[in-house]
């Protein structure tokens, strides 16, 4: 798809140790139940402003968010700048969709990827506009103005 | 036009849940997710920051991810979803009984083409040694605890939560700033 927008560089990566291995990554804040399970749909459709809304509800719900990359690597999130609030938490809600940079530690276990952001480096906002490929997913996500 | 297609992919959606390693005794109702596969285990609730990163200042506490490390082979599994169809995770559902042994009953996801592995859809939980089932759907009871004037107001907790609604009223329904009438407009 031309809207790839979830760069994901890996601009420096130490060795791998016990406290995890430092990082910086690319990538979307992503909702990671809708991504995983295709309960939506395909994975391009649960990402960017196509799933804006349903990302924030997720977020707020206490589904874990993750870290998109470019390659497609999905890195579950545990914190972000000291923030342990990783089920609802206001900090991961705000920066639902959004596409940013992160430094911090990443550690792998059973098959799933996991990352202490230490530093959002760089917010780059919402910049996968995928609704003109999907619309809205779900289609009820916004409601009719008119009731 | 994307989106009928979506829709019409779901429908295609294989309706009987794949058999996994741990699927003997499960009672899981299937949420026809094509890669979904009942589970039913016996695991300790942990907190998933201090098992991954060593980070357990506040282990345990309210907001933090809980995981389910299986007893069976030492796998950590980690329940992205309660057993409510509307937007909720597991973390409340499970909190009552983190550092404890328990059994859970669910479906699990392995998609290798989306990354997922051991993540897992709990549905109904029982401390080691309980009779009793417990469903996973505490998620709401906990919101309207929290935010009673707005679990008073008509609809869905999605749609009058506040903390929602001030995102919403910031970036909009696309996260880009249009206007509600210009965000559904354009995604007609």
């Amino acid at each position: 798809m031309k809207h790839v927008i979830t760069a994901a560089l890996i601009c420096a990566a130490g060795p791998a140790l016990a406290n995890g291995e430092e990082v910086t990554i690319r990538g979307e804040v992503i909702d990671t139940w809708c991504y995983f399970s295709g309960v939506m749909g395909g994975p391009d459709a649960v990402q960017g402003t196509a799933h804006h809304t349903c990302a924030i509800w997720c977020s707020a719900g206490g589904i874990p968010v993750g870290l998109l990359g470019e390659d497609g690597t999905v890195y579950m999130i545990l914190s972000i700048n000291g923030d342990d609030q990783n089920a609802s938490g206001q900090t991961q809600l705000e920066l639902a969709s959004h596409d940013i940079t992160a430094s911090g530690r990443l550690f792998a276990r059973d098959g799933l990827n996991y990352l202490v952001i230490d530093e959002v480096v760089e917010d780059h906002g919402i910049t996968n506009t995928n609704h003109t490929d999907f619309g809205v997913v779900p289609g009820f996500a916004i409601p009719n103005p008119e009731g | 036009m994307w989106k009928y297609l979506i829709s019409l992919a779901l429908l295609a959606t294989p309706a009987t849940a794949q058999e996994g390693p741990f699927s003997e005794g499960s009672e899981a109702r299937s949420w026809n997710l094509a890669w979904e596969e009942p589970a039913r285990f016996e695991a300790t609730v942990v907190d998933m920051l201090c098992e991954v990163a060593g980070d357990c200042a506040n282990e345990c506490a309210t907001g933090r991810q809980l995981g389910l490390l299986r007893a069976a082979d030492g796998v950590l599994t980690y329940p992205n979803k309660n057993n409510q169809g509307i937007f909720t995770g597991a973390a409340v559902d499970l909190e009552p009984y983190c550092g404890m042994e328990v059994e859970v009953d669910g479906l699990m996801i392995e998609d290798e083409y989306v990354g997922a592995t051991n993540v897992y859809l709990v549905q109904r939980i029982r401390a080691a040694g309980e009779e009793e089932w417990v469903t996973a759907n505490r998620w709401t009871d906990a919101w309207e605890v929290q935010f009673p004037e707005a679990a008073a107001e008509e609809g869905r907790w999605y749609r009058n939560d506040p903390r929602v609604l001030a995102e919403i009223e910031g970036e909009g329904y696309l996260g880009t700033g249009e206007s509600w009438q210009e965000a559904w407009e354009i995604t007609r």
